[in-house]
């Protein structure tokens, strides 16, 4: 591979100006260019909803919504938001209520031990923000990355495709 | 099922409540449960998400080795590190043990007995220092022969496993005494059954994978420790510290609020609680410390592996003359649960009447991680074993399971002494879920097999046992103070179940109010008596029967108190809906609040647990039915439905009880399909110590699921309610199992049952002479 050598390379800045909003708040912090999305949320912006059950991709516990797409926050650096819109768990809740997929899983007891929650729930609200009218097959593929030892599942589907009514009802708009 | 209760005979100390004399208004509602709010919004601040001012992070070094003895261990240079505040070794802790169920472990031993095993705890400013101090200690040890199986540890000349529980007694790597229980003659009825069937099964252990891994925040204050834990009992862990750390109960405080998942893995104090109380102890600062997942994987006790040979006899007519099972278990280095084995009877020696019986447990020591309660114990390993070996049994007969089951179906707890159960209602379980699979489609789907898809349905029963255990002590207080406030205290952890939605519901029903009109304290020993840790099924069973007890107190004391305003005598009162009324009166009442205002003082009451009684045997049981599609060229099995029926007694929360059974539906069929360790034969390093690797089921994998349970009254329970977080979980693997062996002609009996096990019983049936 050929490596250009026409500009000096510059020594890894060790941390970073970002400018995120998060659950329609604005923030600029400096982050360490290693700190990870879910560092940031948790340990510097308070955000405790944001869970962190494996640190590598693979539980979902951690995952947010970050321009529309759920990703998870414990593989995304902080420094990658910047510019970037980031919706947890604790923006879903708004002055007029619960979010719909909040009252439905309450309802239909799709939450036990809870820890896997918050990541279930932006997995969902990525899939109902992009698809209104979802089968039982899409909630399933939503959440097939968000694990829940407690088998939750059944009524994560029932809970995900109440909430979808709901949300149609409404006019596609939550709260 | 009628909805006036009946005489009750709950097991509490003193004074059994009397019946209500009305319908039931709370129990078998489904209320929403109590803290789904704050996990919905990310409100609920686990241990985990806890910080404190000051607060230390401690890491832990763990050892490469599988067996081990230390030489020496240096810390010179990590205790050289900036910010580094207090380490601990063997070497500054010498006589110090955890506790765990009260049994004492070295906290940190000179020789090592798995790979992953503690060997120091740093204690720094930040989890990076700590992380630092941890790769600067230097360890000199003296590597040894490791015996990572059972078979390995047997061989003569075997290195004894240096095992966590030092004082239990043991013959070289076998724990004693051996656990051998007989009925009757097996070698008689061996030799008088018309067929014989000898059956061997190999079960891998299973990781419990709670999502929030082990995390312990805990600061003493120079007089007190408090530990914010993720825990299954907070008064577990309070007797366990105080008597690891020399402190009296009063100077130790537990606060679980909320936890990610225990399942019996975090039912005492695990070895992250004494660490991080030890050190704060030492450096007088808040200590967090929290496990990552590989370590997760690493030291936590996990689920017993076993090999096991069951053999049965039976006559032509298919009545069984002998059970004999030969078990073979690993403990890992250390078995935390040992003496249990009692809970191999349930399955084998008592589902099924059998007059010559016999279970032998010969439980070994490993070079591999401790192991310990999981979902059920070791009842699902009992299970896998006797229903499978059950259907091939109906399968040499030529008969058809369900028959099989009901011909040997026992009435009796113990048929000899005519000792019964408090209730059993198996057999309309079995019915239950025979008539919802459609059991009668068995023999053509059998006949249509044969193509690339293959289709089978199969069965399971089980039995469990979980009906409180000692101290039996437990105690709830319920509070009503003159303005209408009702408070009920309970030193129970909610780990999920809903314990902390379900024990108010009782307590309401007492008084005939709502709910959601009781607050409760829980999840904290301050304010509250001894409490069981949510294990076990303990929770109903224990805590049911001491809460209605104080809430019946509290309920006729207000009566008294009211019965002069009215007029009447306080037998003649009725409290129900939030009103106190007349009995065939009930225009002459009042509300429970105007009740409440009459009281001169609060009005307080504690409830005990009692011990069980004699002469009864209390069991739950269920029954769950499959119906499976393998895939004959990938050997990938599809669960196409599900049916679990559980002789519930009365749910007090049905919406509750439905998620408790697909939990322990979910839970076994990872068990029976995905979840397999892959461990280096030469080192013992568990390979895929990850969630991606170690396959738990995903909302993907899931069937569709559907519950058909059996209600019956049994007042022995707290408004009947049986238990149900475990049981469910038992006959899953086996019912999978048998639908499998239905769709392929052939039995797979190991666990999981792989795509590339699946192959190889399909080449078995197709093989000449397939049997």
């Amino acid at each position: 591979m050929a490596v250009s050598t026409t500009r000096p390379m510059r020594p890894p800045a060790t941390s970073r100006r970002i400018d995120v909003v998060v659950n329609g708040q604005r923030y600029a912090r400096d982050v360490a260019a290693r700190r990870t999305l879910a560092e940031l949320l948790r340990e510097d912006l308070g955000l405790i909803g944001t869970k962190v059950g494996c640190n590598r991709a693979e539980c979902g516990s951690c995952t947010v919504v970050m321009d529309g797409r759920a990703v998870f926050a414990c593989s995304v650096l902080a420094v990658e938001v910047d510019g970037r819109s980031i919706r947890t768990v604790e923006g879903l809740e708004s002055a007029a209520g619960l979010h719909p997929l909040q009252a439905a899983f309450i309802e239909h007891d799709a939450v036990q031990c809870g820890i896997c929650i918050p990541g279930m729930l932006m997995s969902l609200t990525a899939l109902l923000d992009a698809n209104p009218s979802p089968d039982e097959g899409d909630v399933r593929e939503a959440v097939g990355g968000n694990l829940c030892r407690c088998g939750t599942y059944p009524n994560t589907v029932t809970a995900a495709l109440a909430a979808a009514r709901t949300l149609r009802e409404r006019g596609g708009t939550a709260p | 099922m009628s909805d006036s209760v009946p005489a009750s005979r709950l097991p509490v100390e003193g004074e059994v409540p009397p019946a209500l004399g009305r319908e039931l208004t709370v129990i078998g509602r489904s209320v929403d449960r109590r803290d789904a709010l704050e996990k919905v919004t990310g409100r609920a601040a686990y241990s985990s998400d806890m910080t404190l001012p000051g607060m230390l992070h401690a890491k832990i070094l763990r050892s490469p080795h599988a067996h081990a003895r230390i030489r020496r261990i240096d810390v010179s240079k990590a205790e050289a590190l900036p910010g580094v505040r207090a380490i601990l070794t063997k070497d500054n802790t010498k006589d110090w043990s955890t506790y765990w169920y009260m049994i004492p472990q070295p906290a940190f031993p000179e020789a090592i007995a798995y790979p992953g095993q503690e060997v120091a705890v740093v204690a720094a400013d930040t989890v990076d220092i700590a992380r630092r101090a941890v790769e600067l200690i230097e360890v000199d040890y003296e590597v040894l022969p490791a015996a990572l199986t059972p078979r390995d540890a047997l061989k003569p000349g075997a290195l004894p496993v240096p095992i966590l529980d030092v004082e239990k007694p043991r013959d070289g790597n076998v724990q004693h005494p051996i656990y051998h229980v007989t009925r009757g003659d097996v070698a008689r009825g061996l030799a008088d059954a018309d067929v014989v069937v000898e059956e061997r099964f190999q079960l891998p252990t299973q990781y419990h994978v709670d999502i929030q891994t082990r995390c312990t925040l805990a600061h003493w204050d120079g007089a007190r420790l408090t530990v914010y834990e993720s825990s299954q009992g907070v008064w577990n862990v309070k007797r366990e510290l105080a008597r690891s750390l020399g402190l009296d109960e009063d100077a130790v405080r537990v606060v679980v609020k909320y936890m990610g998942g225990g399942f019996g893995s975090k039912a005492g104090a695990q070895r992250v609680v004494h660490y991080a109380a030890r050190l704060s102890m030492l450096t007088g600062r808040p200590v967090k410390l929290e496990l990552t997942r590989p370590e997760e994987f690493l030291s936590h006790p996990r689920r017993y592996a076993a090999e096991v040979t069951l053999r049965l006899g039976a006559t032509r007519d298919g009545t069984l003359t002998a059970v004999d099972a030969d078990v073979l278990l690993d403990l890992g280095s250390g078995s935390l649960y040992a003496g249990r084995y009692p809970l191999f009877l349930h399955q084998i020696w008592e589902l099924y009447r059998c007059p010559n019986a016999s279970v032998h447990v010969l439980a070994v020591y490993t070079n591999t991680p401790p192991t310990g309660p999981a979902r059920g114990v070791l009842d699902p390993i009992a299970s896998f074993c006797m229903e499978a070996t059950m259907d091939e049994l109906a399968a040499r007969l030529g008969m058809d399971p369900v028959a099989l089951r009901l011909q040997n179906y026992s009435h009796w707890a113990d048929e000899a002494q005519q000792l019964p159960y408090s209730s059993k209602r198996l057999d309309e379980c079995i019915a239950s879920v025979t008539r919802a699979i459609g059991w009668e489609r068995r023999q053509a789907l059998a006949a249509s097999n044969g193509g690339g898809k293959r289709r089978g349905i199969g069965m399971a029963c089980y039995c469990l046992e979980r009906s409180g255990y000692a101290p039996f002590s437990a105690k709830a207080d319920v509070i009503v103070r003159p303005d209408g406030g009702v408070e009920l205290r309970a030193g129970i952890v909610d780990i999920g179940a809903g314990q902390v939605t379900m024990l108010p519901m009782l307590a309401a029903e007492e008084l005939g109010i709502d709910p959601e009109r009781i607050a409760i304290h829980y999840g904290d020993t301050d304010g509250t008596h001894y409490a069981p840790s949510s294990h076990a099924s303990r929770i109903t069973v224990e805590m049911g029967p001491a809460t209605i007890q104080a809430a019946s107190i509290v309920r006729r004391r207000l009566l008294a108190v009211v019965a002069p305003h009215l007029g009447v005598a306080p037998e003649r009162l009725v409290a129900a809906n939030g009103r106190i009324t007349v009995r065939d009166a009930p225009e002459r009442g009042l509300s429970f609040e105007e009740a409440c205002r009459l009281l001169p003082e609060e009005i307080r009451a504690t409830g005990s647990r009692g011990p069980n009684p004699e002469g009864v045997v209390f069991r739950s049981f269920g029954a769950h039915a499959v119906e499976v599609e393998v895939d004959a060229q990938t050997g990938e099995v599809a669960v196409t439905r599900f049916v679990s029926s559980h002789d519930i007694g009365r749910p007090i929360n049905p919406k509750l009880v439905a998620s408790q059974q697909y939990g322990a539906v979910l839970m076994g069929l990872g068990y029976a399909l995905y979840e397999e360790a892959e461990i280096d034969r030469k080192t013992g390093v568990l390979l895929n110590g990850d969630v991606h690797q170690y396959r738990t089921p995903t909302a993907l994998d899931t069937p569709p699921i559907e519950i058909s349970n059996i209600e019956g009254e049994d007042p022995y329970y707290p408004y009947s309610a049986k238990p149900v977080g475990e049981a469910p979980l038992i006959g899953v693997m086996p019912a999978i199992r048998n639908a499998i062996r239905h769709a392929l002609g052939a039995g797979i009996n190991e666990l999981p049952m792989s795509p590339a096990r699946v192959i190889d019983a399909r080449r078995r049936s197709e093989a000449p002479h397939a049997g």
